[in-house]
């Protein structure tokens, strides 16, 4: 944000700056006006527009609404069902505000860029608003002068914009049709008996809402393809062990599955096992 | 006897001024107090600058609701859910007390960010304000881990499964990222421990750190003052060059054209022409 100079302007010395702050205090000294009532008069109004804003809000979202869990009005239901670490299927969504967040994970979805997604940019971001003032020294306040600065006002603002609105209305592969789908990965991976249980386990309990199998799923948090996991070698017990504890192989990202009990953890590695992908088989 | 009566009152005027006066003495809020009232703010002040004060209203409304709630919440796995049924469904008014700090929530973010777009159209963030823009970028972070930590407490699925992701996606971090989730959770699984220690950053950690930050940005607001908005004409601290300028017309396109709303009380002070 280092501002294009117009011709004859120089960074302001420190001097310069003080005499502004000066004149800007006689200025207000000598012809400001009062807080009380002028400026405060402004604030009631508008902290009273703010307070009524949130009750007309709280009014809508609570008398559309149910007292059923789920049960959402126009602006969403007063609770989802109570938390139940055992169900897996629930996909995660967070506050309105984190959803430039959420889908920033989403555009950074490979496993050595999904840190660039999670700490990179977000920090990144913080750190670039921190030094703001101390990299825009110059004094020019009028913003048709300040181009750099209104640019990347620009550019941030359109950015959130988009990345919180495609948060929004980013859509989750669904359990019901992901299941559906388990007819066609038997035939094309031929799978057994057991994994074709393990097939309809993974397509229920949400691994898709990251993970992506022969294109099924949305891709999430870094995680891989599985199409053809089986075709690393590995055996069902290890990949049974790895989806019951992922952080115990290093990958911090992936939750526990251990919850869904060894039954679901062997067919699930049954499952992956047999996954070698459309050449495989 | 009217004049008895003027004096009569004049004495309950005195008497009314006994404890006013007491309390100046032995603490000089009363002066504190009409300085913040009728220092001089710049007369072209408008209602771009009242988005400060909004978000503290939010914040006001935040702190009164949640105490309210923390009388009848009960941060525990077992009891959490129906404790947010209870007070939404069965405790008299409680939909509006969790309505208004669930939405409140929401419109704390909204006018905080609106309130930093105003500062930094203005400008307002330089010499010798750049203390205060940190201060303000402070608030922000605490109002976002104010909003995290607070999506977890009501114990459902939507809470439950976004603070696994949130957690899960501060362990990505390097370094630091492994212990910050292990602390955040406060043990294996998200549970309990979790709750509790949401419950207390919620409720006594960040609002303590915004109370904190919200005092030192008003000090620094009313020592430093606001920044007259850039395109007026009778900006204070402008360099009288620069009224020239605008007068030939080489400023003269944006006076007061881009959106601004002009305040009532404008103009109001007038008499006085430009020096």
């Amino acid at each position: 944000m280092v501002e294009l100079l117009p011709e004859g302007e120089k960074v302001v010395s420190n001097e310069q700056e003080r005499a502004y702050f000066k004149r800007y205090k006689e200025d207000v000294r000598e012809r400001g006006k009062p807080f009380f009532p002028y400026a405060m008069f402004h604030d009631t109004v508008m902290s009273l527009v703010v307070v009524c804003v949130i009750v007309a809000l709280t009014c809508v979202w609570y008398f559309t609404s149910g007292e059923e869990a789920g049960d959402a009005g126009i602006l969403g239901p007063r609770y989802a069902d109570e938390a139940d670490p055992g169900t897996t299927s629930f996909v995660p969504r967070p506050d309105w505000y984190f959803y430039f967040l959420f889908y920033l994970l989403r555009i950074f979805k490979w496993p050595d860029s999904v840190i660039l997604g999670t700490v990179g940019i977000p920090t990144i971001a913080l750190i670039l608003l921190l030094v703001l003032p101390f990299i825009d020294r110059r004094r020019e306040r009028r913003i048709l002068r300040r181009p750099v600065a209104v640019v990347a006002a620009l550019l941030v603002i359109a950015s959130m914009g988009i990345l919180t609105y495609k948060g929004a209305t980013a859509k989750e592969s669904l359990a019901g049709e992901n299941v559906e789908l388990v007819d066609e990965w038997a035939q094309v991976q031929g799978l057994s008996e057991e994994g074709i249980e393990g097939a309809t386990l993974f397509a229920q309990i949400g691994c898709l809402n990251c993970h992506t199998y022969l294109g099924a799923g949305t891709p999430n948090l870094g995680a891989p393809d599985l199409s053809e996991i089986g075709a690393s070698g590995q055996t069902a017990e290890e990949f049974s062990a790895y989806v019951a504890n992922p952080a115990e192989f290093g990958n911090n990202v992936m939750p526990s599955y251990e919850s869904q009990g060894e039954e679901v953890l062997r067919l699930l590695g049954i499952f992956l096992e047999e996954s070698k992908g459309e050449g495989g088989g | 006897m009217p004049r008895a009566k003027s004096k009569r009152r004049q004495q309950a005027g005195h008497l009314l001024m006994v404890p006013v006066d007491w309390l100046e003495e032995r603490s000089g809020l009363v002066g504190g107090l009409k300085y913040f009232l009728f220092r001089k703010v710049p007369r072209d002040s408008n209602w771009f600058h009242t988005l400060g004060s909004a978000t503290l209203t939010a914040f006001i409304v935040q702190t009164v609701t949640g105490v309210v709630l923390a009388f009848y919440y009960k941060p525990s796995p077992d009891e959490a859910y129906a404790s947010i049924q209870f007070i939404t469904n069965d405790l008299t008014l409680g939909w509006l007390v969790r309505g208004m700090h669930r939405w409140g929530a929401s419109v704390f973010i909204i006018l905080l960010f609106l309130h930093m777009g105003r500062v930094f159209l203005f400008g307002a963030y330089k010499y010798p304000r750049e203390l205060n823009w940190l201060l303000g970028v402070g608030l922000l972070v605490l109002a976002m881990l104010e909003g995290f930590t607070g999506y977890l407490l009501p114990w459902d699925q939507t809470a439950y499964w976004a603070t696994v992701v949130g957690i899960n996606l501060n362990a990505t971090a390097p370094f630091l990222g492994p212990f910050l989730s292990d602390f955040l959770r406060g043990g294996q699984e998200i549970g309990t421990e979790t709750l509790s220690r949401f419950y207390s950053m919620h409720m006594l950690l960040i609002p303590g750190g915004l109370i904190g930050l919200i005092v030192l940005h008003l000090y620094l607001v009313i020592r430093l003052g606001v920044t007259s908005p850039p395109w007026s004409d009778e900006a204070a601290g402008r360099e009288r060059a620069e009224v020239v300028t605008a007068k030939r017309g080489l400023v003269e396109p944006r006076p007061r054209g881009d959106g601004s709303v002009p305040s009532p009380s404008e103009g109001t002070l007038t008499g006085e022409g430009p020096r």
